[in-house]
């Protein structure tokens, strides 16, 4: 009978603390989504009503105060998409090399790659500030792009090479014997048993540039500027925030990336794991 | 060769700039000025301003209380989730969510939440009789506030290194220990924190870099203020560099950023060897 109590109260314990981990992972996130269906006046109710007449009041007020809003969601989603198939091309190229071959230069080049990693970003915007105006690279898609990738390549290599690295040799071989060149076996057979691998790199580049602020902060004005920059000027506008707005504006943010974490959520896990464990 | 493109782009934005930035910091240089020499002045000046010593301590601190912090969570939840909780994949949803969070985004949230007097968090402490954190103008709370959401946004990348790691322990090892008549405690102790501590050293490592170059949620929530006593490391930098144009400043404050980083990475690779080493023996 003691023992029956004893397990149920540890039970009963566990529960709590997983409510306790739930809640403060999700009510954050949770206030901010359903606040932006609340008219303005509702949005501060104490205690938070959850039962109320959802309004798209905000939605209609973000698209009539900041209409600039969804050009900066489109160029988020325009780098997002552009920096991850940049750094799953190159990655996957490298990793390929890293797990077959192995020779001096690469040992080097290997470990350069984990070291240089390290560098904090903030580091290379001094000299890279006058060197982007020189070459009119300032403001520009493409720049975010290879920055974003840059940061990522070191990463996503080794997670490449680690989900390579369990494909055996031989069926490479037999392809190769039965006459198929590097680029045929590559794209034919390799590829499509490493596709683990690419995803649980993309994952990582598609959401640190979904959500990467400092070089966008210090390298677009305008044309390239990304959704998280008109986020936090909303955030401070001089008028005093509006929160509605803001709301809708962070809910339409957030959203997609979060479906896609839900998504992704095995190969984030197994990512980390080959990354870090090797890297 | 296929490794070229990863090595351009790294060489070409990383090295060569980090390189640049050290060579800079031996000079005095802002817009339209010629570099000129002038040897350790830079570094003199770096040392010597109080605001760059508040910013150290200020990093200091923050990163130290962020990445334990976050270990601490990040060790009580794999234990739970790796004792088994209901419906588990949807539950590992939720506690990784904050990772798909942007700064900005967190900063609105917590914001919003310590909005002074009418704010959730606030309205709560207030009727609790605990006095209201104001974020804006006391620095000790922008602070708090500060490691609160950094520990709330990094929390899943620690959780997902200590729960994996955890995963891959033998269960046999923890029914040994039970027949030898060991509690939950001495259990997680002597068998679950030993087997992985080094997936606990490599999360704290790349913890404490990450950490360390903390900028976004700094900026966005106070920009360093109130008179500056909030500023970190890279928002010292960024104030020299980017409003001050005193890029020879600026550059002397990232080659330091660069070496603490070199600093916190060799210890940590250093234990780690070790760990390994004992666990071998």
């Amino acid at each position: 009978m003691s023992n029956k109590l004893k397990k149920c109260i540890s039970y009963t314990l566990r529960m709590v603390v997983l409510a306790l981990f739930i809640i403060w992972s999700a009510f954050p996130i949770f206030i901010l989504v359903i606040s932006s269906f609340k008219p303005s006046r509702d949005i501060f109710d104490f205690p938070p009503s959850i039962f109320f007449k959802p309004s798209l009041i905000n939605y209609f007020n973000l698209v009539e105060r900041w209409p600039e809003f969804f050009g900066k969601l489109l160029n988020s989603a325009i780098i997002t998409l552009g920096a991850t198939s940049l750094t799953i091309v190159i990655t996957t190229m490298a990793g390929y090399v890293y797990a077959r071959h192995r020779n001096m230069f690469l040992t080097y080049s290997a470990f350069f790659m984990i070291v240089i990693r390290m560098v904090p970003p903030i580091v290379i915007t001094i000299p890279l500030f006058p060197a982007l105006n020189y070459f009119a690279l300032n403001d520009t898609h493409i720049l975010l792009i290879l920055l974003y990738s840059t940061f990522f390549v070191s990463l996503c290599t080794w997670i490449m090479k680690a989900f390579i690295d369990q494909i055996p040799k031989d069926i490479e071989e037999a392809a190769f014997i039965d006459g198929a060149s590097l680029f045929q076996t590559l794209t034919r057979v390799t590829l499509p048993l490493a596709v683990h691998g690419i995803i649980a790199s993309a994952v990582f580049v598609f959401i640190f540039s979904w959500n990467e602020f400092l070089f966008a902060f210090l390298f677009t004005a305008n044309t390239a500027k990304t959704a998280p920059i008109i986020l936090s000027e909303m955030q401070n506008s001089v008028t005093g925030v509006e929160w509605g707005p803001l709301f809708a504006a962070a809910t339409l943010q957030v959203m997609p990336i979060l479906v896609f974490i839900i998504l992704v959520q095995r190969y984030l896990i197994t990512g980390i794991a080959a990354g870090s464990t090797k890297g | 060769m296929m490794v070229a493109p990863v090595q351009v782009m790294l060489g070409g934005f990383i090295l060569l700039p980090a390189l640049y930035v050290g060579w800079l910091s031996f000079y005095e240089s802002s817009f339209g000025l010629a570099a000129n020499y002038v040897g350790l002045e830079n570094y003199i000046r770096l040392f010597t301003d109080p605001q760059f010593w508040r910013a150290f301590w200020n990093t200091f601190f923050i990163v130290n209380v962020v990445v334990y912090g976050e270990l601490a969570i990040a060790l009580g939840m794999a234990t739970l989730f790796v004792a088994g909780v209901p419906l588990r994949r949807l539950m590992i949803s939720i506690v990784l969510m904050p990772y798909a969070v942007s700064p900005v985004l967190a900063v609105v949230m917590w914001k919003f939440m310590l909005t002074p007097e009418i704010g959730i968090v606030n309205y709560t402490l207030t009727q609790l009789g605990i006095p209201p954190i104001l974020w804006a103008s006391n620095p000790t709370h922008g602070i708090i506030v500060i490691i609160l959401l950094s520990i709330w946004l990094h929390t899943p990348f620690t959780f997902i290194i200590t729960y994996s790691a955890m995963l891959a322990i033998p269960k046999e090892l923890y029914e040994a220990g039970r027949i030898d008549g060991a509690g939950p405690f001495p259990l997680f102790w002597r068998i679950t924190i030993p087997i992985i501590m080094p997936a606990i050293f490599i999360a704290l490592m790349f913890r404490y870099v990450f950490a360390f170059r903390i900028f976004s949620e700094v900026w966005i929530l106070t920009r360093g203020g109130p008179v500056n006593l909030t500023e970190t490391l890279a928002i010292y930098l960024y104030r020299f560099g980017f409003r001050y144009h005193e890029w020879g400043l600026a550059s002397a404050a990232s080659w330091m950023m660069v070496l603490f980083t070199a600093l916190i990475t060799a210890y940590y690779f250093r234990l780690m060897y070790k760990q390994m080493f004992a666990a071998d023996v």
